[in-house]
């Protein structure tokens, strides 16, 4: 009989209901896209190395969330894994893990890769 | 894509993806020994693959469609889940109860919400509501109305309530229409379990 | 406060407008009646002592790996009619309200485990059976109850006495 339980972090975010809650069908975390379970991971990864604290990072989140609503009142073009990563990116810079220009200067390098680069590359991680 | 582009290393003309910031973000971290690429490989794998009801109705679609797996899964859960080494249980003992057309179950933790992650993956945010947990044992026709399932006059209600550590799996009977299902594999068949059917809350073949 | 809003509110409506009268619970308030009270502050400091989770208990994690194998072989049988005892404790339990003192059928009898009710006052582990036993809703609810329904609860043998 197994006993390994899941992460306490993981249980607690997707225990999540309300502002706060991952989009799920069926019981499942969905993905739109392949970053977003990534960005999902790497969240999870960092609070099971504590490296970050996960209630610091859902009060970001839900602040994330409410700030975006209030700039966005009809609400279009929400994406919840955006304000995900804007609330990890916070937290990141804020805790001094990794502090906003360096990701900006680094993500603005990738984007100038010639397109076709990763063609090799198998997307679904 | 323009020219200026297709050179390495050339000023980007949009900004980064979001794609791209988080690939920057998790080779920055890496890089800085926070984490590992295996780490995050590990648990995309574990929530995408393991974590979900496809364990629970990929069990309930073989069992559809071979009568001696239906049995053992009847008697003898624990050595079916065995098999699967799912690896994320809290589930040290599982018992499934199928429904018939003259018994109908369905399942609640009235105490406080336990629920079979092992094979279910994430419980709803209503089956740990207070309302759900108490209603159900209460009136449980009225409430399985309320959510969409109606019943036979007759069909006999059997409420399990998990108020200890063993866990409860619905077997839901098989969609009515054999030319919805008639020659469908098991994978195809296990589209059709939804989470609420293990519950019991649904039927199977509505989503 | 935010849950008995619920709790009215389902009475007469679906999933979907229940779902989304949860989903309009200030987060603050959900979070603090969230279910991994472990990691949450009590529940009745962030409602502001209101009642509102309506007497359900938040009990202790269970322990990882409850099983236990125990010596002596199981008191009660399927078919036996069994009555839960009409007990109360002051520590945690897992004898459900609504069955005490109510008579039933034992239909399975589950391994033994860990009983929570020692095991959580650290008086001991005490393994035990459990055992489901089928109660018809007429016993539960007398005449309020649907026709056709019967409750069936898990229950530890110290909970139970023969009826």
């Amino acid at each position: 009989m197994a006993h390994a339980t899941t992460e306490p972090a993981a249980e607690l975010v997707l225990d999540l209901a309300g502002p706060g809650a991952p989009p799920r069908r069926n019981g499942e975390l969905a993905f739109d896209e392949p970053w977003q379970g990534r960005l999902f991971g790497l969240t999870m990864a960092l609070c099971q190395r504590g490296l970050i604290d996960f209630e610091r990072f859902r009060q970001h989140l839900i602040t994330e969330i409410a700030h975006w609503e209030a700039e966005n009142p009809d609400g279009a073009g929400y994406t919840y894994w955006d304000r995900w990563q804007a609330a990890l990116e916070q937290l990141l810079d804020q805790s001094g893990r990794l502090d906003a220009p360096t990701l900006t200067a680094r993500a603005s390098a990738l984007s100038t890769r010639p397109p076709g680069h990763d063609h090799g590359h198998d997307h679904e991680h | 894509m323009s020219a200026a582009t297709q050179a390495t290393g050339a000023a980007p003309d949009r900004p980064p993806t979001n794609a791209e910031r988080t690939e920057a973000l998790e080779a920055l971290l890496i890089e800085r020994g926070f984490v590992t690429a295996a780490d995050v490989d590990g648990i995309v794998e574990r929530f995408r693959s393991d974590l979900g009801p496809m364990v629970g109705a990929r069990m309930v679609a073989k069992a559809w469609l071979d009568p001696a797996y239906k049995q053992r899964l009847l008697d003898d859960p624990d050595s079916v889940l065995a098999e699967l080494d799912v690896g994320t249980s809290q589930t040290e003992h599982l018992v499934v109860v199928e429904n018939t057309p003259e018994v109908h179950n369905v399942v609640v933790c009235t105490l406080c919400s336990c629920y079979p992650w092992a094979v279910l993956g994430l419980p709803p945010a209503w089956y740990k509501d207070p309302a759900y947990r108490s209603r159900i044992v209460r009136e449980p026709r009225a409430v399985l109305v309320e959510m969409g399932l109606d019943l036979d006059e007759g069909t006999e209600i059997r409420v399990w309530d998990s108020s200890a550590e063993v866990r409860y799996l619905v077997l839901p009977m098989p969609p009515d229409d054999d030319d919805q299902i008639g020659g469908l594999d098991v994978d195809e068949l296990a589209e059709l379990v939804s989470r609420d059917a293990m519950i019991g809350v649904a039927r199977a073949g509505t989503r | 406060m935010a849950v008995s809003i619920v709790a009215t509110g389902v009475a007469r409506t679906n999933v979907d407008q229940f779902r989304h009268a949860i989903e309009r619970i200030p987060p603050i308030e959900y979070l603090a009646a969230g279910y991994y009270g472990r990691w949450i502050r009590a529940a009745g400091d962030l409602l502001d002592g209101s009642g509102a989770l309506d007497g359900a208990e938040l009990p202790p994690p269970p322990p990882a790996g409850s099983l236990r194998a125990v010596d002596r072989p199981p008191r009660f049988s399927t078919g036996d009619r069994v009555r839960a005892r009409d007990m109360h404790t002051d520590g945690h339990t897992r004898l459900p309200g609504y069955c005490r003192g109510r008579e039933g059928v034992v239909v399975m009898v589950h391994p033994s485990f860990v009983f929570p009710d020692t095991n959580s006052r650290r008086a001991g582990e005490q393994p035990q059976h459990v055992y489901a036993v089928r109660f018809e809703a007429s016993t539960l609810w007398g005449e309020e109850a649907e026709s056709d329904v019967a409750v069936h609860v898990d229950l530890f043998e110290d909970y139970l006495e023969a009826a």
